[in-house]
């Protein structure tokens, strides 16, 4: 803290910033409980109905599951090819480093579409994996990015005194890796695991190209975008982003408080 | 390092193995996933296309053709000026909150700053149908104001134009802008602040003196993000702009889904990617400075 305050217009500036972050999102889950058919203000009557029948419709619930089922592929291939990696990174001496980052870190700044198209040039080679194959991997590739970042800086803050002690001691690597550096990590694990699935979970340009007759949420949503939207998407949308909001709220709060305990001890 | 030198060296070939072994999937899947694709958009982009069929060849008319076009070029102009007027806006609308939360929220830093990113991780379709609500012509802002007697007639420009287009894109990209910003503003010492205000300077001069270009690192890497995400970015286009005044994702995504025309798209596809690089490259001594990399 510092004197330079600015008085009272931060704070309320902040306010008004966080209220515009999360407008849509009160107005979405608002919307979900209006009775009218094409919602609108004003609110006249609410009704829980467009929850049951979103989760009464079955090519909606199957997109949702859809996006489950891959979005989970996604985070667990994604965090198991970047663990090793983000080990090596932080703790051992690697030619060509920047190399390295430069291609691990590469797809977070090359526009989605592009490697949306680039995709689906190569799948050109092997049309039977365009579907569900195609998503998986594609988004494997996107989050394994976020992940190794994660867990990099993870791993560069671990105390390589618990691993030399329990080497010492005559544990070998997979017995120290089991025992001492697994435990230790597993939190950020968890955390980098829930994001990655968040990221997949949403992600819809990659998606939307590979997808053939598959379709995820965002692929059924941005369909329906393109009609007359049944209230029923905002039903399923609300549930989905307060879920969404949940999941990564507590991850980061995980990471963070991970963070802070490691800087006090 | 020097834990790999200071254990007993037992089983050396095991020791040389596991690090290759652990970085070799990711960097091999990334070359498979992420590489390849890149370099056959390259490659595609100098081939040719005959009644819809690709051609192998060496050419650089899809470049030269996407110069003769004009709609191109005005698709092009408004990708980088949306671009560019959503980079400035994130700034000033990121800076003071980026400030707060470093500077002025105590214990709530680490909450607030999660309260932030928060709505990133929701997915892109879902936001910008939300922004539909909000900014239809019966939607909630237009109800808003009407009830309250700001207008009469429903502001119409508001959805499907480069107005939503550029509101959408704020939103979305607001939260990437706060953090690096935070990041340097946390960096910035609070008795460098208050020795400038010890001198007599006035909050303004401290502002435009001290904090301004400590800050320049978070400000140089959020820029460089929101400009690089806003220039390929398609959904938030996609739903909110309309049809009517076109952006360089739209017309690339159009050039390769509608009229299967895939050299010519690869082409605006590769001059999207320069764009890309050249503002990572103008941007890359900055990146390296806010990784803390070469320190201050």
């Amino acid at each position: 803290m510092n004197r330079l305050s600015f008085g009272w217009t931060l704070p309320a500036y902040s306010v008004l910033l966080y209220a515009f972050l999360y407008l849509p999102i009160v107005v979405i889950v608002l919307f979900a409980f209006d009775a009218k058919a094409i919602p609108g203000l004003p609110i006249d009557a609410f009704t829980t109905d467009w929850f049951s029948a979103s989760l009464g419709d079955t090519r909606l619930v199957g997109s949702l599951l859809t996006s489950i089922r891959l979005a989970l592929m996604a985070a667990v291939l994604s965090t198991a090819l970047a663990m090793p990696a983000a080990m090596v990174l932080a703790w051992r001496p690697v030619r060509m480093k920047s190399l390295v980052l430069c291609l691990v870190l590469g797809p977070v700044v090359l526009p989605q579409l592009v490697l949306g198209l680039g995709l689906v040039v190569l799948f050109r080679a092997a049309p039977d994996l365009i579907g569900a194959p195609a998503i998986v991997l594609a988004h494997t590739t996107m989050t394994s990015s976020y992940a190794t970042l994660m867990l990099y800086s993870r791993f560069l803050g671990f105390r390589r005194s618990y691993i030399e002690a329990a080497m010492n001691l005559g544990a070998d690597e997979f017995t120290t890796f089991r025992e001492v550096v697994l435990p230790l990590v597993a939190p950020s694990l968890i955390a980098v695991l829930l994001l990655a699935f968040t990221d997949a979970f949403g992600e819809f340009v990659v998606a939307w190209f590979l997808a053939g007759f598959t379709e995820t949420l965002p692929i059924a949503i941005w369909t329906s975008l393109r009609q007359v939207i049944s209230p029923k998407i905002y039903a399923l949308s609300a549930l989905v982003i307060l879920v969404t909001l949940f999941v990564s709220v507590s991850a980061q709060v995980w990471i963070l408080g991970q963070s802070r305990r490691e800087c006090e001890s | 390092m020097s834990a790999a030198h200071d254990i007993p060296r037992r089983r050396p070939l095991l020791r040389a193995a596991l690090p290759a072994a652990g970085l070799l999937p990711l960097v091999l899947w990334q070359i498979v996933f992420f590489v390849v694709p890149v370099a056959l958009i390259f490659g595609v982009s100098v081939w040719r296309t005959q009644s819809y069929r690709l051609i192998p060849a060496f050419t650089f008319d899809n470049y030269i053709a996407i110069f003769a076009r004009p709609a191109i070029w005005r698709a092009l102009l408004l990708s980088v000026e949306t671009a560019a007027f959503v980079t400035v806006a994130c700034a000033v609308l990121a800076f003071p909150v980026a400030y707060f939360i470093a500077k002025k929220a105590g214990r709530w830093r680490g909450l607030l700053l999660v309260a932030v990113i928060a709505p990133f991780w929701i997915s892109i379709v879902m936001r910008v149908a939300a922004w539909r609500l909000l900014l239809g012509e019966r939607g909630v802002i237009n109800q808003v104001a009407m009830t309250l007697g700001l207008t009469d007639a429903p502001m119409s420009f508001l959805l499907y134009s480069p107005v939503s287009t550029a509101i959408g894109l704020i939103y979305a990209y607001l939260p990437l802008y706060v953090l690096p910003l935070y990041a340097a503003i946390s960096n910035i010492h609070d008795n460098w602040i208050e020795a400038a205000l010890d001198l007599n300077a006035s909050p303004a001069r401290t502002f435009f003196e001290v904090i301004l270009p400590l800050s320049a690192p978070g400000l140089v890497v959020g820029a460089v993000f929101c400009f690089v995400f806003g220039l390929g970015e398609f959904v938030t286009p996609a739903l909110l702009g309309g049809g009517k005044q076109l952006m360089f994702s739209q017309v690339i995504q159009d050039e390769f889904q509608r009229r299967l025309d895939w050299p010519s798209g690869a082409a605006m596809a590769v001059v999207l990617l320069v764009l890309v690089f050249a503002a990572l490259a103008l941007s890359m001594k900055w990146i390296r400075r806010a990784s803390g990399e070469t320190g201050l």
